[in-house]
């Protein structure tokens, strides 16, 4: 990055852009490559660290104590005994009048907007003079004057003070507009770089999809006919669908989406967007303030652990380790766990019958262990996601939800799920994949709907899909 | 019954021996606050004030010096806290577990060490402080008591000052609220965990200490008894603030005097093991009606591992 300009660094998830700047900020240590600043080789293994090189992170959630006044939060850190209280009031003034920053130095951060506790974090950065400022996807909780004023700092910092700006952002417009270089990076890889001036969305939206879509003609391949499977009853509709908390703000916007039996739908879109409370509403660990879910035809009563899998919505969750399996209980009790009525006998559970179920599951599903009593730990990460798999459809559920249902996978085991996927919708399952991997999306997905700020935007058929568009809408562009 | 309270409110010797018992829990109460800012629930508080009045016991036998005896249990009550502060910070172990071992360990050590030793220890001189111990009722109650007991004094403005008017408290009070934001601000977490379950330790140590030379002026393992979880409770009780600490000790060290003193106002004795009861029935009581109301620090109880939220 060349000294006093603003720099874009664009991707989409997964692509490896926080990963590169935490290690610049020391959160993350690197295995191997150098980092030089000016002309010196740096490693960078702690935060502190970090700072005293002079390079400033503003987070998004980070670094701010709700419980602390501003300009406590401003000071934290720096060290010292004495707390001068005056100085570091004053302090918060000046940084603020000399960027246009203004903010009260004595209100508590934890009931300030979003948009004023990211003035409180540029503050905080500026207060240590870094020469390198990184701003993490700053805009994503701005109104459209905020994101303005934003910018405008930013241009002050850099053409007056020969500061340096990476700005990391998967929207495209704001890339555009406010930028003088622009990275693109995928795959962990860096694969494009140009200046920002006179290129165009398109080629940037081109860009961060990626190569692969353009091979992909032989794909869909065992892809039934769309529009024949979209008729009659939708195994899973959702109309309206909202949920908001006093904490998050509004995290599912009026979401309404129809799947039916038969097809894969794929959900695309930059991770952040609502994806994982769709999920979690489905899977009965969130509760929604409006909407309804109907599954064949049949609303859902919401409530109480279970509601949505006793209707027949199995769930991949997206953290196998955090709601999708037990990893000190054995396997065959982890395949029995969401059905224990089916074995057991008076609430007695017959260990045969769990037994049964499991070596029958076990040959069914490949799923490689040392008995059906070996601890789920033992297990691979590609076995565990078997077992999982295993368990939710073992249940004949009428609509499955697989969210992020490779992540972490290697290729094989990626490719079994995408078979098992396809073979359940082949068996007249509704079939809602929630992916950030657009690649996943469309090797998989019959339909693709795009998910912005807790929204349905946009939707496309997988065999005439528009790359262009559908990179536009993940950007937030209709 | 207005004679009956009337008795109770114009008893000497309860608002005497309140100060007293509220003290030690103070000592604790003090250091286990802080300790509850920066994030850590520290049973083994209890084991600080065990360590405290075990220290002193012994190094007044052999010096009987009393402010050396308080400076080694202060030591001790530090080491019973290093000891916390590694297992749960380095080894990561729960904290609870650690606590709860620990209060049982120094039990057990001091039961088994108390006849090696042959302690002789006594209490400390009174010293009454002019003009403020003539006041009538709480003058002797707060002023005319053993030297050791008014470094509570000290104690809870220094404290105080500490934790709410210094960099490294406002440091303390980041990490207890939001441990991986004070860690991308520069803060060493977890550094900041141990100062402060230290502070808790010194504290306490000095309290155990105290309690021998203000108080009891003999060692039992015995004589702690619980002090530290009621400590505790205090904190809690208090709503994480000192002040409200303080208002805790004074009403739990109320009721424990109550306790002592109600068949004297009486003039005939209830049932004794009921009225033992009495300060954990009130610390029961009193954490139902308060411990929901109040804001506790984000982060209490919740280890440290930098980039998980």
């Amino acid at each position: 990055m060349d000294a006093g300009r603003i720099h874009g660094v664009l991707g989409q998830n997964g692509a490896g852009k926080s990963t590169l700047m935490k290690i610049l900020i020391g959160l993350v240590t690197p295995d191997s490559g150098e980092i030089r600043i000016g002309d010196q080789l740096v490693t960078i293994t702690s935060p502190q660290q970090a700072a005293d090189l002079g390079i400033g992170m503003v987070h998004q959630h980070f670094s701010l104590v709700d419980a602390l006044t501003v300009w406590e939060n401003v000071i934290l850190g720096e060290g010292g005994m004495r707390l001068d209280r005056k100085r570091a009031r004053q302090l918060v003034g000046e940084i603020g009048d000399q960027y246009g920053l203004a903010i009260n130095p004595d209100a508590t951060v934890g009931n300030l907007s979003a948009g004023q506790r990211q003035r409180i974090e540029i503050i905080k950065c500026l207060r240590r003079n870094p020469k390198i400022l990184i701003f993490d996807e700053p805009t994503s909780v701005l109104t459209p004057d905020e994101s303005e004023m934003l910018f405008r700092v930013l241009r002050q910092v850099v053409q007056l003070e020969g500061r340096t700006v990476a700005l990391v952002s998967h929207k495209l417009e704001e890339v555009l507009h406010a930028t003088d270089d622009v990275v693109i990076m995928r795959d962990g890889k860096l694969v494009a770089s140009m200046q920002t001036s006179g290129t165009k969305p398109e080629e940037l939206a081109r860009a961060m999809v990626g190569r692969e879509v353009k091979l992909r003609g032989a794909t869909p391949s065992s892809a039934p006919a769309v529009s024949a499977a979209k008729t009659g009853t939708p195994g899973l509709k959702i109309e309206g669908l909202s949920v908001s908390s006093r904490k998050e703000g509004v995290e599912l916007n009026g979401l309404s989406l129809d799947v039916y039996p038969g097809e894969i739908v794929g959900v695309a879109g930059v991770e952040g967007n609502g994806q994982r409370v769709l999920a979690d509403v489905l899977s009965s660990l969130r509760s929604f303030n409006a909407g309804t879910i109907e599954v064949n035809g049949v609303p859902v009563k919401e409530g109480g652990a279970g509601a949505m899998a006793h209707v027949g919505i199995a769930v991949i969750p997206e953290d196998r380790h955090d709601s999708g399996c037990v990893l000190n209980m054995s396997v065959a009790e982890n395949l029995v766990l969401a059905g224990l009525e089916k074995v057991s006998q008076r609430g007695v559970v017959d260990a045969d019958t769990v037994r049964e179920n499991a070596e029958k599951l076990i040959a069914e599903f490949g799923i490689s262990c040392q008995s059906p009593d070996a601890p789920m730990w033992t297990l691979s990460g590609g076995n565990q996601q078997r077992v999982v798999l295993a368990r939710e459809l073992s249940a004949d559920p009428k609509v499955l939800v697989a969210a992020q249902p490779t992540r972490g996978l290697d290729v094989g085991a990626i490719e079994y799920m995408g078979d098992r996927l396809r073979l359940a919708a082949d068996q007249g399952v509704a079939v809602l994949l929630i992916s950030s991997e657009l690649e996943e999306i469309l090797h998989l997905a019959d339909r693709i709907v795009v998910m912005y700020r807790g929204a349905i935007i946009g939707e496309m058929p997988n065999k005439d899909v528009d790359l262009e568009r559908l990179g536009m809408l993940m950007g937030g562009a209709q | 019954m207005l004679a009956f309270m009337g008795d109770i409110l114009s008893n000497g010797p309860l608002y005497e021996s309140t100060f007293r018992l509220a003290a030690v829990l103070a000592f604790a109460a003090v250091g286990e606050w802080v300790a509850e800012r920066a994030g850590t629930i520290n049973i083994s508080v209890e084991a600080m004030l065990l360590g405290g009045h075990f220290g002193a016991a012994i190094a007044y036998t052999e010096s009987t010096n009393f402010a050396l005896a308080i400076a080694v249990g202060a030591i001790v009550g530090m080491l019973v806290a290093s000891l916390q502060g590694y297992l749960s910070h380095y080894l990561s172990a729960d904290q609870f577990g650690i606590g709860l071992t620990l209060n049982i360990l120094l039990l057990g050590v001091a039961a088994f060490l108390q006849p090696k030793f042959d302690l002789s220890t006594k209490l400390a001189n009174v010293v009454e402080i002019p003009l403020l111990s003539d006041i009538p009722k709480i003058g002797p109650a707060l002023f005319a008591q053993r030297w050791p007991m008014y470094l509570i004094y000290v104690l809870i403005p220094v404290i105080w000052w500490l934790v709410m008017r210094t960099s490294w408290g406002l440091e303390i009070r980041a990490v207890g609220e939001d441990p991986q934001a004070a860690d991308v601000s520069g803060i060493n977490v977890n550094a900041r965990r141990r100062q402060a379950i230290l502070i808790a330790g010194l504290t306490s140590g000095i309290g155990g200490a105290v309690y021998l030379f203000g108080q009891v002026g003999r060692f039992e393992s015995s004589n702690i008894g619980g002090k530290g979880i009621i400590a505790l409770a205090a904190v809690i009780f208090g709503g994480w603030t000192l002040r409200g600490a303080v208002a805790g000790c004074l009403l739990f060290g109320y009721v424990d005097a109550l306790r002592l003193n109600l068949p004297n106002i009486l003039g005939y004795s209830l049932n004794s093991q009921l009225l033992a009861s009495l300060p954990f029935l009130a610390t029961i009581i009193v954490m139902l009606i308060f411990a929901k109301h109040t804001r506790q620090p984000r982060a209490l109880a919740q280890p440290f591992i930098r980039g998980l939220k």
